[in-house]
Formats: structure tokens, sequence, C-alpha cells
């Protein structure tokens, strides 16, 4: 009963509630900037269109989030510090962050525990670690790190993870195909280089695959590359994009989901020993509910029906549906894609998505960025476009999600080729912006035209025993009779890093009543009766 | 009428023969043919069986000749002697092909049909016999379009198969506008508003599109109360739009009008999964993979099933079926594609 009035009570909070209205500010807080990825009207190779992240991060600690925006080929990545006042500057060249090549993806973490948050920075070609130094620049570490790679090779999604509780941040990088542009095949050279009868960018498919990557973090500043030796390089015949790192079976540790272009997606479960067991299909996550291998582009996850486990969402190619992926207890998953609501729109090839709270309800909805991978799409006059518009969809609570992206702001109108995608609360208000990177043009920041009218915590949590960047934390706030769980993550949605904060909507609960911490070494903290509507610093005891 | 000349891809033609003289007029004669020079090829081999009018090569290459250069009535009798009754099996090939581009050149469409017909029985994995096959049929289909285009242009039918062939084209729109003429023609003939129905899924991706196909679905309904394939249709729209009950009736209808409708077996069996009603979903999907071995999402749905339901070892056992039926033997089409693309592309 408890259960059932917190629901209608959050229904209620919702429909009286203005809608969202998101704007894009990006270009009134200076970022102007165009981040060239591949060609506009055409593209000649699948390397054009991957491309590429973006983050959120708070790089100098002052407690605003700070902007990353990857480039591809031609331009550099460039970080833009938050200057507080609705404006940020570019400080690539005086962080030691200008660059060159075709950046794919971005995640964020402390590896060596300073308390500064690094960057890994993945590419086709050398990735890059770049370790903050006290917040004052960034030096490439990747070297020492003895993350030199002995090839080149198309590193695409990352993140973080201590897999094995040593309180030291690891490494997973995902691998796309084998792409060089001296061997593969040029538009129409065989039956792969077609989309709806024109001559295209050739692949994935004819294209060899590749295997993906991690790395343990040794605790001296190196790594090894213990892909073979942990299980993941067992997995073979993937075209790899997103990473998601999460403990979907409850145990404790951290599982690794990653998803693939026209492959079968992979869920890495955590065996606790140093190994992981490929089970994707067993386990529900690797198809669509026909057993099809979609494309799968971008990740997400929530609780997003409060019955306190992590769901999944996978952002996938036109002609297929995004899936959500229910968590049905012990990592086992069933797609309920349909009777969620999320079938309607298959007209789009989705890229970075995330799970947000954006009205404060206590219910996260869905925002998913869109473009094509294929601009001569647009010479055939159909209703699948090069640049499109993003999706906004409401939680309403029972199961289902509203598309609500006519509704949600001029933002939800605009057409990009977005690829990237994050979330953060860039002025501390308690409602979340988006980020988005668009290919050859500036980049997106969308925020709301109001405040989202529900309270809220943000909380920002702090490892000692566990990694400092507290990543793999999970988190339950219990307000207003619900509890709501989630997850400190590193990477996930599509190449991209949201806030390392967590976010809670709490609706019309003006405080909590507990918030519990699961710290990745398995210590506990608990909080009880905590005002809402600001943001927590929380430390584990060491 | 297409120059016979044009009918014939070379490659018929390497035939070897058996040992000739030198100077024989015969093998000088298929030299020629064989390099294209038909006109000179037909001299030399008139003048070999003056010489020897038993020679039955030359008798045979000089239909082939004259078919070549157009003169089918002359090469006919000779092809289709040698057709049916060359002792020689490459003989008897190449005059069935030749005879076979004769009747089409003629205009003999029904005939070119049965010739290819009992070409494709004599000769069943031959490339060349296959293609002219492909393409007799599709001047069949051809020639009968244009009657009824010319003879009924009028009539609802001209716009089905107008709407049918832009399908073929995936122009779903343009094949929607002629169904609905079809449809304003002839309100009542059956398959017309279930074609349209499907057009309108296939042209949009507008989520509006599902309301607008299921009126085209019921519309069938109406007239044909127990199309299976329309009970279906509906009922997978009602579940792409979150009414998975409305969903499951018009699926259940659809698998009592046809027991052994896969697709809607399956879409039920998955909905009793999903309520957790396993002793029902179950026998429904094995069902299912029983009628259609190679159905991956049969086998993928019966997994899941015997997963949820703690069958784990019948669940593995179906996982490994999906397994085999996702990755062919080597050698498949697929696998030579991946070879094809990583080739550089100068080879």
């Amino acid at each position: 009963m408890r259960i059932l009035l917190a629901v209608l009570a959050g229904a209620l909070f919702a429909a009286t509630q203005p809608g969202p209205d998101f704007r894009d500010i990006g270009k009134e807080a200076g970022l102007t900037a165009s981040f060239p990825n591949g060609g506009e009207k055409s593209k000649e190779y699948i390397i054009e269109t991957t491309g590429s992240g973006v983050a959120f991060i708070d790089y100098d600690n002052d407690g605003y989030l700070d902007i990353f925006v990857l480039s591809g080929d031609g331009g550099t990545n460039r970080m833009y510090h938050n200057d507080r006042n609705g404006r940020f500057t570019d400080v690539t060249a005086e962080l030691g962050l200008t660059s060159s090549g075709w950046a794919e993806g971005v995640c964020a973490g402390d590896y060596d525990n300073d308390g500064y948050t690094d960057l890994f920075v993945t590419y086709w070609g050398q990735n890059r670690l770049y370790r903050n130094v006290n917040g004052k620049r960034f030096e490439d570490v990747t070297a020492k790190a003895h993350l030199t790679q002995d090839r080149v090779r198309y590193n695409t999604g990352c993140a973080f993870l201590d897999y094995d509780g040593d309180g030291h941040l690891d490494l997973f990088v995902a691998n796309y195909l084998k792409f060089d542009f001296a061997t593969t095949p040029k538009p129409g050279s065989n039956p792969y280089c077609f989309y709806r009868g024109m001559a295209v960018n050739c692949g994935p498919r004819g294209l060899p695959f590749e295997k993906n990557l991690l790395y343990h973090n040794q605790g001296d500043g190196t790594f090894e590359d213990v892909s073979v030796k942990s299980g993941i390089a067992k997995a073979d015949g993937h075209y790899s994009l997103a990473v998601l790192a999460g403990d979907v079976n409850d145990d404790g540790r951290p599982d690794i989901y990653v998803v693939g272009d026209q492959t079968a997606a992979m869920l890495f479960i955590n065996q606790g020993d140093g190994t992981f067991s490929e089970e994707a299909v067993m386990r529900g996550v690797a198809f669509d509910e026909n057993g099809r291998e979609l494309s799968g582009m971008g990740l997400a996850s929530a609780d997003y029906d409060g019955d306190g486990r992590l769901d999944i969402f996978r952002s996938d190619f036109s002609d297929e549906r995004s899936l959500l992926y229910r968590n049905a207890g012990n990592g086992q998953f069933d797609d309920v894609t349909m009777a969620a609501g999320l079938a309607r729109n298959t007209r789009f090839v989705n890229w970075g998505c995330a799970f947000l709270d954006f009205e404060n309800s206590g219910w996260k909805g869905l925002v998913v960025v869109n473009g094509h991978v294929f601009p001569e799409v647009d010479r055939q006059n159909i209703d699948i476009h090069s640049r499109d518009h993003a999706l906004l969809y409401r939680n309403a609570g029972n199961g289902t999600f509203e598309d609500i992206s006519e509704q949600a702001g001029p933002a939800f109108a605009a057409r990009h080729s977005a690829r990237g995608l994050a979330i953060g609360d860039i002025d501390n208000d308690g409602t979340l912006e988006i980020l988005a990177n668009n290919q050859n043009e500036p980049p997106s920041l969308w925020k709301q035209s109001h405040r989202a009218a529900g309270h809220w915590l943000l909380l920002k949590l702090a490892g000692s025993r566990s990694n400092r960047s507290a990543i793999g934390a999970r988190v339950a706030v219990t307000a207003g009779g619900r509890t709501q769980i989630d997850e400190v993550r590193s990477g996930g949605s599509y190449l991209s890093q949201n806030d390392l904060r967590l976010h809670f909507g709490l609706g019309s609960a003006g405080r909590a009543d507990s918030i519990s911490v699961r710290w990745p070494s398995g210590g506990k903290t608990d909080l009880k009766d905590v005002a809402a509507d600001r943001i927590l610093t929380i430390d584990e005891q060491p | 009428m297409m120059p016979a000349t044009r009918l014939f891809p070379c490659a018929l033609f390497a035939l070897a023969l058996p040992l000739l003289g030198a100077d024989s007029a015969t093998e000088q004669g298929v030299a020629a043919f064989q390099q294209g020079r038909y006109t000179e090829a037909r001299r030399l081999l008139q003048d070999a069986l003056k010489a020897d009018p038993r020679d039955e090569h030359a008798r045979t290459f000089l239909a082939l000749a004259q078919a070549a250069t157009g003169h089918c009535p002359e090469a006919v009798p000779s092809l289709a002697d040698r057709f049916g009754n060359s002792a020689n099996p490459d003989l008897a090939r190449l005059a069935g092909l030749a005879l076979v581009q004769c009747a089409v050149a003629e205009g003999e469409t029904a005939k070119a049909v049965s010739l290819a017909v009992q070409l494709e029985a004599r000769y069943p994995g031959d490339a060349d016999v296959l293609y002219q096959a492909a393409r007799v049929h599709m001047r069949a289909f051809n020639d009968a379009t244009r009657r009824m285009f010319e003879k009924t242009p009028a009539s609802y039918r001209v716009n089905q198969l107008s709407a049918e062939i832009f399908e073929t084209q995936n122009k779903f729109a343009e094949a929607a506008a002629e169904y609905r003429k079809a449809i304003g023609k002839n309100p009542r003939a059956l398959n017309l508003h279930f074609r349209l129905g499907r057009a309108i899924l296939l042209e949009s991706h507008n989520p509006e599109a599902l309301a607008l196909a299921q009126k085209e679905f019921e519309a069938e309904l109406a007239l044909n109360a127990e199309d299976a394939a329309a009970e279906f249709q509906i009922g997978q729209i009602l579940n792409a739009v979150s009414k998975p009950d409305q969903a499951l009736q018009h699926f259940q209808k659809a698998l009592e009008l046809s027991p052994d409708f896969a697709e809607a077996a399956l879409a039920v069996g998955r909905m009793r999964v999903q309520a957790k009603q396993y002793a029902g979903a179950i026998p429904l999907l094995e069902h299912v993979v029983a009628l259609e071995p190679a159905n991956e999402a049969a086998h993928y749905s019966l997994m899941l099933a015997y997963r949820d339901s703690g069958q784990m070892d019948k669940a593995r056992r179906e996982q490994q079926e999906l397994q085999k039926l996702q990755h062919p033997p080597e050698g498949e089409f697929t696998d030579f594609l991946k070879r094809l693309g990583e080739k550089a592309p100068d080879k």
C-alpha cells in the first residue's frame, strides 16, 4: 500500500508541474567551436561515422562541472572551464590537452587516487591516458602507464571500474573492428557497402572483427593487459561500441555490458576471481525479442521501475527498436521495450542516451540523441534523415514511458547528427543539463528554461578504502515512501562520461528518510533524515 | 525484335571438339563461331555440310550460327533435333539454350517458358540454364503485364499489380496510392486492404502510421473475418502501442483461425512467458520450433521460457540450437563477403 501511495503521489506530482522546456545555451555559454568528424554530405570510410564522445567532469575540484568535447580528425579535443556565470572558457591549450587524430570515446576516474579526476580518451590509433595534475594541467602518461598499443586499433567505448576490489581503478576498452584507410574497400565495392540501394561507406560487416581489452591497475601508476587471462578476449565476432559497467546481478561486483554494431551484445559477469564469464544470451541482453542481433550504439542504466534492480536501455540503428531490458533479478533480463512504450520511434539512428530525472519527480526519464551514419540518406527523401532531433521520454512511474519530445522545448526540435551525450548539473541547481557532441558542428548544451519543481539531492561520493572516485558505489535513497538506487559509473552513454555525482529527484519529499551507500570495498555508510535540495558529499570511512 | 546475336554469351560455347584435320572446314567454322564471326561460320559450316552431309558437328554449329545471326526459322529444326536426340549432353545443352533464345526472339514466350522448364529439369545446377530460365520467366511476366495494361487498363487489377511492382522497388508510398485506387474501384476485393496496411507500415516510421495501418487490417477483416494474417497484424500494432491485453486477443484469434501460424503462436507464447504462464507457453513455443526448426526467434523465446521456468538444461540446449542457426558453416555467402571485405581495394 505504501508503494502504491508513493506511485500515486509521484503521478500527481508530475501532473501538476509545467513540462520540460529545454533550450540550447551552447553558443551563449561559449561552446562555439565546431568539431570535425568526416564528411557532411557523404562519408567514404566508416571511421567518419562513429565519433565522438563528450564528458562532464569537474577537473579542478571547484565544485562545478567542466566540459570536455572530443574531435574527429582535423580538430582538437577541447576542455571548457565552467566560469560559474553561465559561460565556459576554452582551456585546452593551458591544460595540455591539444590533440589531433580520430578521438572516439572518453571516460573519467581517479586512477591514481590523488583526488583529481583523470581522463582516458580512446582513438582510432593510440589511446591517451591523461593524468590530472592537481587540477592545473593534464599529463599524457599513456606510455608511462603501459597503455601503449602495439598496432593501430579502433578503440571506442571505455570505462574505469575496480573489478577486483583492490581500491584501484582498472580500465575496460571496447574495440570496434580492424580498419585502415589503405585496405578498406570504397563505397559500393561489395554488397556490404550499400544502404537502401546507395553506395555508402563499407562496414561494419565485411570488415574484420576486433577484440576488447581489459587493463588491470597495478597500483603503481601502471596497467597490465589482462584481456586474455580475465576471459574478456575469449569473446570474438563482435563490433563493440558502448560500454556499461555496473553490478547487474547484485553480488557487489561490477559486471561489464558491451553493445556492438550488427552483432550480439556481451555481458561479462564478474566471477570474483579476476575472471569474467560472457553470458549475454542466457541472461537475455544479447538480442532483441526475436533473437536478432541489432546494432547497439549507446547504453544507459537505471532502476526505471523502482524495484531496486538496475535495468538497461540500449540505443540502436534505424529500422530497429532501441531496447529496454528489465532486470528480473539475479541479473536475468526481459525485453520490455514494447510494454514500456518505447517501440514506436524506429526511424532514428540512436547514439548517446541517458536516464535522467528532468522534473525531479523521482522517476528517471530517458534522453536519446540521433544522427545517421550515411549522410547520403537525405537524397532519398524518406523519413530517415542524416540530422535529426533528439527524443525525450517521461517515465510515467508505472513501467511505461511517454514520448514528449515535441513538448520538450526548442532543443528537442533542432536537428543534428549527434553522437556522444552526457548529463550533469552545470550550475548546481538540482536541474540537469544535457551535453551532446554534434558531428561537424559546435556541441549542444541544453538547459531548461525553468528549474525542475521537485526536490532533489546531488551526491558526491569520495572513496578511501575504495577507489577515490567511488566508481561502483551503490546508493539507495529513500524518500516519500520510495527507494531509488543508482551507481557511480565511469563511461556509458555513447562513448561519453556523465557527471560522476549521483542525482536523485525526490518529488514532493523535502527530506530523504535515509541514504545508504554500499562502497566497492564492501563497506557501508548509512545516513538518516537528510534535508533535500543540496549537494551532499559522502566520504567513505577509512 | 532483339538481334539474336545479342542473346549468345560467348562463355556458352567453350566446347571441346573431336580432333579434326587442321584444314577441316568444320573446325574452321566452329573456330569462327567461337570468335563471334557468325556469318563466316555459317559459310564455312555450309561448305562442310556440302562435303559431308552426315557431319553432325557442322550441322549443330551451323544451326547455332544461324540462330546467332537471327535466322531462327532455318535453325530451329536442327536445334530441336539436337536438343531432343543428341547423345552429347554439351551439344544438347547448347541447342536447348539456343532454342529458348529463338523462341524469345520470335515472340513465342509460352514456348520459351516450356523449353526453359525442360532445360532446368535436365541441367538443374547450370548457371547459364538458370539465367535463361530467369530471363524467360521475367519476359513472360512482362508480356502478361503488358497485355493486362492494354486490354483492361481500367481494372482494379492493374492498380493492384502496379502496387505490387512498386513494393518490389521499395516504393511503398506509391504502392499505397495504387492500392487505394484499386480499393476505390473494387471495395469488396480481398487482400487489398491487407496489402495497403502493410505498405503503410513499410512506408513510414511515423507512430501515426500504426493507426492508419490498423484501420486497413480491420477493413480486411470486415471482408474476410477469417483472415488470420490480418488478425496477427492488428495484434502486432496493438503490442507496439503498449496494449498487450488487446494484442493478445488478436494473436489468439489468429492462432484459432490458423493453428500452424508460427508467428501468431510465437506471439501468444511470448506473452504467456511474460505473464509467467509457463505451462501454457512452453508447449506452444515447442510447437513453433517443431513447425519451423530454423526459426531463430522461436528457439530464442523457448530458451527464455525454459530459463524463466527454471529448466536450465533445456534452456542451454535451445541456446545451442540458436547458436548453430546464427553461425552458418564456413563457406557460406556471408563468409565469402567477409573475406572480400578484407582484400585491398585494388584487388
